[in-house]
């Protein structure tokens, strides 16, 4: 419903773009465009563009609007036809009349608006209706369609007013039928006559690889200029957050800095749920580790998993492919790419040529490629709860856990040259890294001694081709996680034997203290092969009398 | 940790040489060490101490380098005596079980007194 629009005063950001649409009646009538495919994220605001504009057009009464959402049309075309024409009426009368009402109430049917068109004086518009519905009684599904798709332009060349065509989710226009799916390929290309009408501009949203192949005329392609919706910058995102809470009556913790709220990239639908779950969670005063709360809800079971869920169903239809792209997609987020499909076949469960067919169908959708976060988390949920078999609340908890101690965590990376005393930087920087988080100087000796032990066997014996050893040190408050990696011959603990000293000093044997001066003072010491480098992974809980108070 | 440069340096006191490691005991500091007692231990000189006062860090290299001093004292009946040493120290040597073949005291006057008093 085009009425539906949040507040003008919530609505930030946007007035650069919302005056340029508004001007887009006399940019056409100049033969200078006129004709808008908006882009964006999903959820970044495209159809609240829409609605505002229709708004703002409703009520300065020079340019009359008309929206048609194709998210949940019939596209069966007689139904389509009756849908679109019906609606165009409706919102055309409640725009000449000034009463919303009549734009919202969906179960009016045309012969109960006869009336109201009569008493406006609108002769031209009852003779269309007429027209439109001898198409209906003849059965004549082009006509039909013909005469709805062209019922705007009708009415701005009776009127002389200019009529701006919203049309939401226009690409499914390119699965409209006759009887059966897929009988009537192109009939989206009746679209093409009015969109080139100087007196109605369209505004279109949708998949921008979607509407190049629907067009088959490209001079409809080079006269629609691309407006790209890009996210909220970080104070208007905190902006709109605040404005949400204050709407549902929440107030926000002194100090709260929002820091959270990053992870939402300024995507409008995102912030509004957040907001939203925090009302359905009955939070009075928001801090940051409830933002993480609430945030962990929407993307299990909030209207954020809701949404993402509609948007994941419509490029998985069937449920083998649902859970082989579920397993390829944590897949590519864990490692951060997608291989050859002859490596993922293993991973999907399923053959070389369908894991390439999700392959592509994942690559078109720009599900990765877009780096969304939310819908990663999402995604995460869902592998956990359709694959890994667990419930909705243990997922939430696995999300909620990973950003509570994500925020509590801090990471340095270091790479050395396998150089003599190299390992002394390391010693250096896990003092400085130590301080940071209140360390003692002794528990911090242990630690440098633990890690030039490591860094000394790295460089001694690997015989790495790199000469390079990289480091990566994660602080969590309770916990010291260094990770040392390099390539070069394996190294594996099971290859270690540990000999007393009295041994040593009998047999000569000297060397090889390092296993067992780092297998003391650590907590857990792994390690693993990856590719062709060796990964050792020291761990020590750190315990209270370890930190200075 | 201080980032001193390693050096040796030594003195002889009565029959007792006394060993100055500074700065990160490695694989060459270690064998500047051995060096130093050797050449001692090659003058007949079977008393060492090491005082570790000015020793900051330690390596497994220079663990070994400092158990090659402990062999070779032993092959000639010496006795070797750390002194000064830090608790990190002290817990590193412990850890590998190293204290049972040296003399620990806390500074090196009592190493030096321990060595004049006893007839070793």
């Amino acid at each position: 419903m085009p009425f539906n629009a949040i507040p003008a005063e919530d609505f930030l950001n946007r007035e650069p773009e919302l005056n340029y649409l508004k001007g887009l009646p006399k940019l056409k009538e100049n033969a200078l465009g006129g004709d808008v495919f908006l882009e964006g994220a999903r959820g970044m605001g495209k159809t609240e563009l829409l609605k505002q504009l229709y708004r703002n057009l409703f009520w300065e009464n020079n340019v009359v609007p008309f929206y048609y959402s194709f998210k949940t049309a019939n596209l069966k075309g007689a139904y389509f036809a009756k849908d679109y024409f019906t609606r165009f009426v409706r919102q055309y009368i409640s725009f000449v009349k000034k009463e919303p009402s009549i734009a919202d109430n969906v179960a009016k049917p045309l012969q109960r608006l006869m009336p109201a068109i009569s008493s406006l004086g609108l002769y031209w518009l009852i003779d269309y209706i007429e027209d439109f519905q001898e198409h209906v009684s003849k059965n004549d599904f082009y006509w039909q369609l013909v005469a709805a798709i062209s019922a705007p332009v009708v009415a701005s060349r009776k009127t002389r007013k200019p009529v701006i065509v919203m049309l939401d989710d226009f690409d499914a226009a390119a699965r409209l039928y006759d009887a059966s799916l897929g009988d009537a390929h192109g009939l989206i290309s009746l679209f093409g006559e009015s969109m080139g009408n100087r007196r109605c501009p369209h505004v279109i949203t949708g998949s921008a690889g979607a509407l190049e192949s629907i067009f088959t005329d490209h001079s409809l392609i080079g006269m629609t200029e691309q407006m790209r919706l890009g996210p909220l910058p970080k104070d208007l995102a905190v902006a709109l957050f605040r404005a949400h809470l204050t709407n549902l009556k929440i107030a926000s913790a002194p100090g709260l800095q929002f820091e959270f709220l990053d992870i939402l990239r300024g995507n409008p639908l995102y912030i509004r749920n957040i907001a939203k779950a925090a009302w359905k969670m009955q939070k009075k005063e928001l801090n940051e580790k409830d933002l993480i709360e609430c945030y962990s809800f929407e993307v299990s079971k909030g209207e954020t998993a809701f949404y993402c869920s509609s948007v994941f169903s419509s490029y998985a239809k069937n449920p083998v492919k649902r859970k082989a792209m579920l397993k390829l997609l944590m897949y590519a987020f864990e490692n951060g790419r997608i291989e050859d499909s002859k490596r993922l076949s293993m991973v999907s469960g399923l053959g070389e040529a369908e894991t390439e067919t999700i392959l592509g169908t994942m690559e078109n959708s720009g599900i990765i490629r877009d780096k969304d976060a939310v819908f990663q988390d999402f995604i995460r949920c869902l592998f956990m709860m359709e694959i890994e078999g667990r419930n909705a609340n243990d997922a939430r908890e696995k999300i909620e856990a990973k950003y509570k101690s994500e925020r509590e965590e801090s990471c340095f990376e270091l790479v050395i040259p396998m150089n003599y005393n190299a390992e002394l930087v390391v010693a250096k920087a896990v003092e400085q890294i130590g301080k940071n988080i209140n360390l003692d100087s002794e528990f911090l000796n242990f630690l440098q001694l633990a890690l030039i032990e490591v860094c000394i066997n790295a460089i001694e014996h690997s015989g790495s081709y790199e000469k390079k050893v990289f480091l990566k040190f994660i602080t969590k408050p309770d916990k010291l996680e260094i990770i040392i990696e390099n390539s070069g011959r394996p190294f594996s603990l099971e290859s270690l034997k540990e000999v007393p000293v009295e041994e040593k000093l009998r047999i000569g044997m000297k060397r090889g203290w390092g296993y067992k001066l780092f297998h003391k003072i650590m907590d857990s010491v792994k390690v693993e092969r990856v590719n062709d480098r060796t990964r050792v992974i020291l761990t020590k809980d750190i315990k209270v009398k370890e930190v200075l108070q | 940790m201080k980032s001193v440069q390693f050096s040796v340096a030594s003195r002889l006191e009565g029959d007792a040489a006394i060993i100055y490691p500074k700065g990160y005991l490695n694989n060459l500091s270690g064998e500047s060490l051995v060096i130093e007692c050797g050449i001692y231990i090659g003058k007949g000189i079977t008393k060492i101490v090491v005082n570790f006062s000015e020793t900051d860090l330690i390596n497994s290299i220079g663990i070994s380098m400092l158990l090659q001093v402990i062999e070779d004292l032993k092959n000639i009946k010496g006795t070797i005596c750390c002194t000064n040493m830090s608790k990190f120290l002290r817990d590193t040597f412990e850890m590998l079980g190293l204290m049972q073949h040296m003399l620990v005291f806390p500074v090196e006057s009592d190493a030096l007194n321990y060595l004049k008093t006893r007839k070793l």
